[in-house]
């Protein structure tokens, strides 16, 4: 068995505080193939890694690499055996040259000084072997991404590795230069180093993958051969049934008359999203589907002023705005709680009772305060309303669970009594109970006249909450489907197929 | 345990008990020394009142309400080095309205430019102008600020010589004399602008929303924007207020000497004003700041030096004596201290309440 894998990770258990990050998870790879790792945001694929090359340790498990047990402390010390890691974000020093980049740390030596004219020599080699015929001696900086992308490959290569872990290698390539790079993987995979690959692509695992073993919320899925497994099953499996909980939830009914509440059409930031119309109606729910990184979060962020539109047009309730910034967009009467709660929602220091005034005050402007009493009833009424649990509304947002801070951005909103409300993945990392009762809250807003835009990975608590629902693949929209009557497996085809799929539902 | 309760503990944790604490602990051992310490005498000569404490009070006033500007700086989590130089250029442009050079010009007020408000005014405008430089380069450029204030620190002395022609003016237009050796109501004059200070700065961050959005603003500056606040135009105005304060520091500063001094004018006031923030409590990352704390730390700082001038320190180890002070009330405050002796009281109280 020894012989067959070049690493094995057995029962791999890493408990973080208050979350079981990884729960008995298997994982291994052989020499020669390249081994897909799927999973959503939060899925445990970054901590597995993060525990194979020394970052985080492991509580329970073992790693078995060319035979022998490991257990790697430090990212030097996984690199020493023969752990290769190139990250997303190119961590090389662009101000020196290529030739000093992949040598760095480990120069030959020659009568106790660097031996340059050998570091130049080897790393032309190197690169040649890369198909890439570059000036060595100049700074990484003169080179495009695709290149030093490149570069930090054949660092991680010429450190003699046995495993090579690519981490989202291609997000900022374009498709000649992930052809090189698939070019590349496949020659180290002739040479036998076994390639871990992560992506979420899904066309390009098809493409240059063996297998794939896929994660879902810290546990272990499966581990399938490319060619027992469709795309279609594979999204199936990343996303997941949901929890078995039943909501007795229903989706609002829209007034087919309603006017139009906000329309956008062929709004878009070049390089980001492209292309994309919708139109919402008065008292309706729209739900966005799409993988993470196919466009909602840029979507609502162009919706909201966080980045202002280069192309197209927004129109709020038939006038023509501008949004260049949140401000704007929030005078309007639009509001939008963000995908990272924690980045860009809480100010963690301030009392529950000011981050609920926060909004509704920076509309009012600094100079027309809302009284302390104004407040106090402000939050009495959310905390109520929303069932926060607290003791009181002036603790600190910071020391709530994830699922009470999100209740309080909500309220923060709510309290402005916006016309459009967009969610961005509101339900992610909170618990059922929470979920439900967000859920609830998006619903009676609808019955009351808002409108609601509501963007989450989970294609259940879309369906059933949705009037209709925008399907975005790879930055684009490629499908509109009405809520009443579709099913998970239409939508999972869209996201996997493309378009195609979409006028099959439509038709 | 619905109603506030006095608790022991809950004063104990906080950073501005432990401030004051210190004050009266460095004003006992002056009592101590010097029984007449704290003994206030009333002169009808001058109509002043005179004493140890008024003069501390009095000495600290160029710090202090450079001081309650910083406070905000900080609470943003920036810093503003420029505060000793924007003092400089206030008395140049000052005292080149006023200019009155016995050498040259041989009646009083010759050369003063009509009306004196100019005098006042425009060091004003100028430093205000200043400060929303440095809050232009630190929110529109998003420099660092304390590169950004690093700028004027350097130029704005060089700005304060080209003002003056490098010269030293002085002058002895008695209405300037006014505002750093007036008095009012039996205090000296600078205590009186100090209060005014304090009062207006109070009312303008805690009654209206200005200090939320400050503080919102240095705790997490990309959520604040996503909940609608204009995160540049708040640091816009918090470095002009604070280049507005330098001014008035400033031209207390130069009204006390009645000169104006390019080299030495404000010089290290962004250090003692810092100090005198972080004394009082304001976390030097941002985020929820305090000026009655402020004001406290400001005055620690003038006690310290009065103290060290009282008791005869030989002039070379005043410096490192204040720095063992500071040293002692920053130790004191900091968060194991406080942690240390808030669980001390905490099992004092839980005794009482067991018997």
């Amino acid at each position: 068995m020894a012989n067959e894998y070049i690493l094995e990770m057995k029962q791999i258990e890493i408990q973080f505080p208050g979350v079981k990050a990884l729960d008995k998870v298997d994982f291994n790879l052989k020499p020669g193939e390249v081994h897909s790792l799927l999973g959503e945001n939060g899925a445990g694929k970054s901590t597995l890694i993060k525990c194979l090359t020394g970052v985080n340790h492991k509580d329970a498990g073992t790693i078995i690499l060319d035979g022998k047990e490991i257990t790697p402390t430090s990212p030097q010390d996984a690199i020493d055996m023969g752990i290769s890691t190139v990250f997303q974000e190119i961590n090389l020093c662009p101000n020196l040259t290529v030739a000093e980049n992949i040598f760095a740390g480990r120069q030959p030596m020659k009568h106790g000084q660097v031996n340059w004219k050998e570091i130049n020599r080897r790393a032309e080699e190197l690169m040649q072997r890369f198909h890439m015929d570059i000036d060595v001696t100049r700074p990484l900086y003169v080179y495009s991404t695709a290149v030093q992308q490149m570069v930090s490959i054949a660092r991680a290569v010429d450190i003699q590795a046995k495993i090579l872990i690519l981490d989202e290698p291609t997000s900022s390539l374009d498709d000649n230069e992930v052809k090189l790079l698939f070019d590349v993987m496949r020659e180290l995979k002739a040479e036998g180093m076994g390639i871990i690959f992560i992506t979420h692509f899904l066309d390009q695992i098809y493409q240059i993958s063996d297998r794939m073993t896929i994660l879902r919320n810290g546990s272990l899925v499966g581990s399938y051969n490319i060619d027992e497994i469709s795309k279609v099953e594979l999204v199936t499996l990343m996303v997941g049934k949901d929890m078995n909980t039943i909501f007795n939830l229903k989706r609002a009914d829209v007034n087919p008359d309603a006017p139009y509440m906000l329309t956008a059409s062929h709004i878009g930031i070049k390089g980001s999203v492209e292309d994309v119309s919708i139109s919402l109606k008065k008292g309706e729910l729209m739900g966005f589907a799409g993988l993470l990184g196919s466009g909602r979060t840029e979507t609502a962020e162009m919706l909201f002023g966080v980045k202002a539109t280069e192309t197209g047009e927004i129109k709020k309730s038939d006038q023509s705005v501008s949004f260049r910034q949140p401000h704007d967009a929030i005078a309007n009467k639009i509001a939008f709680c963000p995908e990272d709660r924690k980045r860009d929602g809480i100010i963690g220091d301030l009392t529950i009772r000011e981050n609920i005034a926060l909004a509704l005050q920076a509309r009012r402007g600094f100079m027309h305060p809302i009284s302390r009493k104004e407040q106090d009833e402000l939050s009495d009424k959310y905390i109520k309303a929303l069932g926060i649990a607290t003791p009181d509304a002036e603790k600190k947002i910071g020391e709530l669970s994830g699922g009470n801070q999100q209740k309080v951005i909500l309220a923060r909103w709510m309290a402005t009594d916006p016309d459009v409300l967009i969610l961005d993945e509101p339900t992610r990392g909170i618990d059922v109970g929470a979920k439900a009762e967000i859920q609830r809250l998006m619903l009676e807003m609808c019955k009351d006249g808002q409108s609601v835009i509501f963007i989450s990975s989970e294609l259940d608590e879309i369906i059933r909450c949705s009037n209709r629902i925008e399907i975005m693949r790879d930055r684009k929209k490629v499908a509109e489907v009405n809520g009443e009557g579709c099913t998970q497996q239409q939508i999972l085809n869209i996201i996997a197929e493309g378009a195609s799929a979409a006028e099959e539902v439509n038709a | 345990m619905s109603k506030k309760k006095f608790n022991l503990s809950d004063i104990t944790k906080s950073k501005i008990f432990w401030a004051v604490v210190a004050e009266l602990l460095i004003l006992l051992v002056c009592l101590i020394k010097r029984p007449d310490f704290f003994k206030i005498s009333y002169q009808p000569a001058t109509g002043m009142l005179y004493g140890s404490l008024i003069d501390i009070i009095n000495r600290s006033a160029e710090i202090t309400i450079i001081a309650l500007g910083m406070t905000l700086v900080i609470a943003l989590g920036g810093t503003d080095l420029s505060v000793g130089a924007l003092v400089a250029v206030a008395g140049a442009i000052a005292l080149k309205f006023m200019r009155w050079d016995v050498l040259v010009y041989n009646t009083p007020g010759d050369y003063t430019v009509k009306p004196f408000a100019l005098a006042i005014l425009v060091p004003l405008f100028v430093c205000v102008l200043m400060g929303m430089f440095n809050g232009f380069l630190i929110g529109v450029g998003n420099i660092q600020p304390i590169i950004a204030t690093l700028v004027l620190m350097v130029c704005g002395r060089g700005v304060a010589q080209i003002v003056t022609n490098g010269k030293q003016f002085t002058t002895q237009y008695s209405p300037f004399r006014v505002i750093g050796q007036g008095h009012f109501l039996a205090l000296p004059m600078p205590i009186i602008i100090t209060i005014l200070v304090i009062i207006i700065m109070y009312i303008f961050v805690r009654k209206t929303a200005f200090g939320t959005f400050v503080e919102s603003v240095g705790i997490n500056r990309s959520a604040s924007r996503l909940a609608g606040i204009d995160a540049t135009k708040v640091i816009i105005i918090v470095y002009a207020i604070t280049g507005l304060l330098s001014a008035i520091s400033g031209l207390i500063y130069s009204s006390r000497i009645m000169s104006n001094d390019s080299n030495n004018a404000g010089l290290n006031y962004e250090m003692d004003a810092i100090l005198a923030v972080v004394i009082g409590g304001t976390n030097m990352n941002g985020g929820k700041f305090s000026l009655a704390g402020t004001v406290i730390g400001s005055i620690i700082i003038r006690t310290i030096v009065t103290f060290v001038y009282y008791f005869g320190i030989v002039s070379e180890a005043t410096m490192a004596f204040k720095a063992l002070i500071i040293a002692v009330v920053i130790v004191l405050q900091s968060e194991p201290v406080r942690n240390y002796f808030s669980k001390k009281f905490a099992k004092n109280n839980a005794v009482v309440k067991g018997a």
